[in-house]
């Protein structure tokens, strides 16, 4: 039950589950139990991007002459993405890797994770580039009230199952006193947290992104902030990404061929998972409340981010196999799915970076029979 | 070989034969979601009530039973679809 970096059991891990197996040991790739974990690790190495690549240069002039409203707006906005992002960047792995048993989802937490790490150091570069003191908007992050109010619900599920899996670690199953108090742990609770924290992280990823995602491009929709709308689309490419992941985790959670008695926690937690779904939209929406508190800005307010709050956990609930909890139908942000397409970049050529570019894909087997309509 | 896509509660119509389902569904001004358009992000799914479908490219997505990704598959046969919300379409944009 302790945890080792490299087990030295041999077996074979094509039979583990996901999830509270034997701890990997060999990082292989040659056979997988889920090929699907590795075309998302080669798709994500394929997305590889800097943010020094994107010129923000315009976006400070920009920013300057944002009336006051809309630079709370805008601020805030950036503010609870960086948040959302710090809490991304390290969680997967701490929270996941030392219960992790398939070397090929491994390796796509760590890919994943990673990935969340280039989105927080662009947050940085846009932060340094519009404002001449990035440390009190940094600084306000862990004391603005609004922002922290939410902090609390994104991380207390990653929280409460990484205190269970090291005291899992340390002591094992069974009962046990700790300071006093009793605790008792077993694999069917931290299955059942485990399961819980992988569907906040879906609604992390597919939702709360989202919503900010949806203010970041309402600026460039006015053509203002267009640099940081850039960095926002390869963000929003990479979630895209992650929240497929995620999706594809809990679907075979559900699934139960995985882990049998997944699929069993699955069911039994269904109407609490939902409420995560639900309970998210109604925060985003309180959200949106602080976002526009001192007006709105033109083609966004706090009534159409509701709206596109409401449409977007009725698509995400779908997609894992949840009845959607809103009415509404119709997207009210139409301009969306063009801002979140990232291959319709106008740019010049140049600096163009193909997001389905491999490296190394030239054809090198050639034989004699190529030549043969080839005369002197 | 030409086939017939009927949209559910909505119309049907014969697509060009390179496009993809959802360039063809955007051909016929179907509003329609989609974000990666290359097959890893889910949006554009669509139903499928009858027919068969081919993938161009292998979609990352998961895709639940009975749904398809419409941006990276072609028709193979006469395919009757139903799109998630009804078929609407769009406002023109002009």
């Amino acid at each position: 039950m302790t945890y080792t970096t490299f087990n030295q059991e041999h077996f074979n891990a094509t039979k583990e589950p996901m999830f509270f197996g034997r701890n990997v040991n060999v990082s292989r790739y040659d056979v997988q139990k889920y090929a699907v974990f590795e075309k998302l690790i080669e798709k994500q190495l394929s997305f590889f991007w800097r943010p020094e690549e994107v010129d923000l240069s315009t976006d400070r002039r920009d920013f300057a002459a944002l009336p006051d409203h809309e630079r709370h707006i805008f601020l805030s906005n950036l503010k609870y993405q960086t948040l959302l992002d710090s809490v991304q960047g390290r969680s997967p792995n701490v929270a996941l890797l030392p219960i992790v048993s398939l070397p090929e989802l491994e390796t796509w937490i760590e890919t994943w994770a990673f990935s969340e790490t280039i989105h927080s150091r662009s947050y940085t570069h846009i932060i340094r580039n519009i404002v001449t003191e990035p440390a009190r908007i940094f600084d306000d992050i862990v004391t603005n009230e609004a922002i922290t109010k939410r902090a609390k619900d994104i991380t207390r599920y990653y929280d409460a199952l990484i205190e269970c899996v090291s005291l899992y670690h340390q002591l094992g199953e069974g009962k046990h006193t700790i300071n006093g108090e009793e605790v008792n742990i077993s694999i069917t609770d931290l299955k059942r947290k485990l399961y819980l924290t992988i569907v906040s992280v879906n609604v992390l990823e597919a939702i709360r992104f989202y919503v900010s995602f949806a203010c970041s491009f309402a600026f460039a929709e006015r053509s203002t902030m267009e640099g940081n709308a850039k960095i926002i689309k390869l963000i929003a490419r990479d979630e895209a990404l992650h929240l497929t992941g995620t999706q594809h985790i809990l679907q075979l959670m559900a699934d139960g061929k995985d882990d049998p008695e997944m699929a069993i926690i699955a069911r039994e937690l269904k109407d609490e998972a939902r409420q995560i779904f639900i309970d998210a939209a109604e925060q985003e929406k309180d959200w949106a409340d602080y976002l526009f508190r001192d007006g709105s800005m033109i083609g966004l307010n706090r009534d159409i981010l509701g709206q596109y709050v409401e449409y977007i956990t009725n698509q995400r609930m779908s997609a894992v196999g949840f009845e959607p909890a809103f009415t509404i139908k119709q997207n009210p942000l139409p301009w969306m799915n063009s801002w979140l397409n990232s291959d319709n970049v106008q740019v010049a050529p140049q600096e163009v970076e193909v997001s389905s570019y491999l490296v190394g894909q030239i054809d090198s087997e050639v034989q004699s029979e190529d030549f043969s309509n080839f005369s002197l | 070989m030409a086939h017939i896509i009927k949209i559910l509660k909505g119309f049907s119509f014969i697509p060009r034969n390179e496009l993809t389902l959802l360039e063809a569904l955007e051909q016929e001004k179907v509003d329609i979601e989609y974000q990666c358009r290359e097959g890893f992000c889910g949006s554009c799914q669509v139903s499928l009530i009858d027919g068969e479908v081919t993938y161009t490219t292998d979609p990352i997505a998961f895709i639940p039973e009975g749904k398809i990704l419409t941006c990276c598959c072609q028709p193979k046969s006469d395919l009757t679809i139903e799109i998630p919300g009804g078929c609407k379409l769009k406002k023109s944009c002009l």
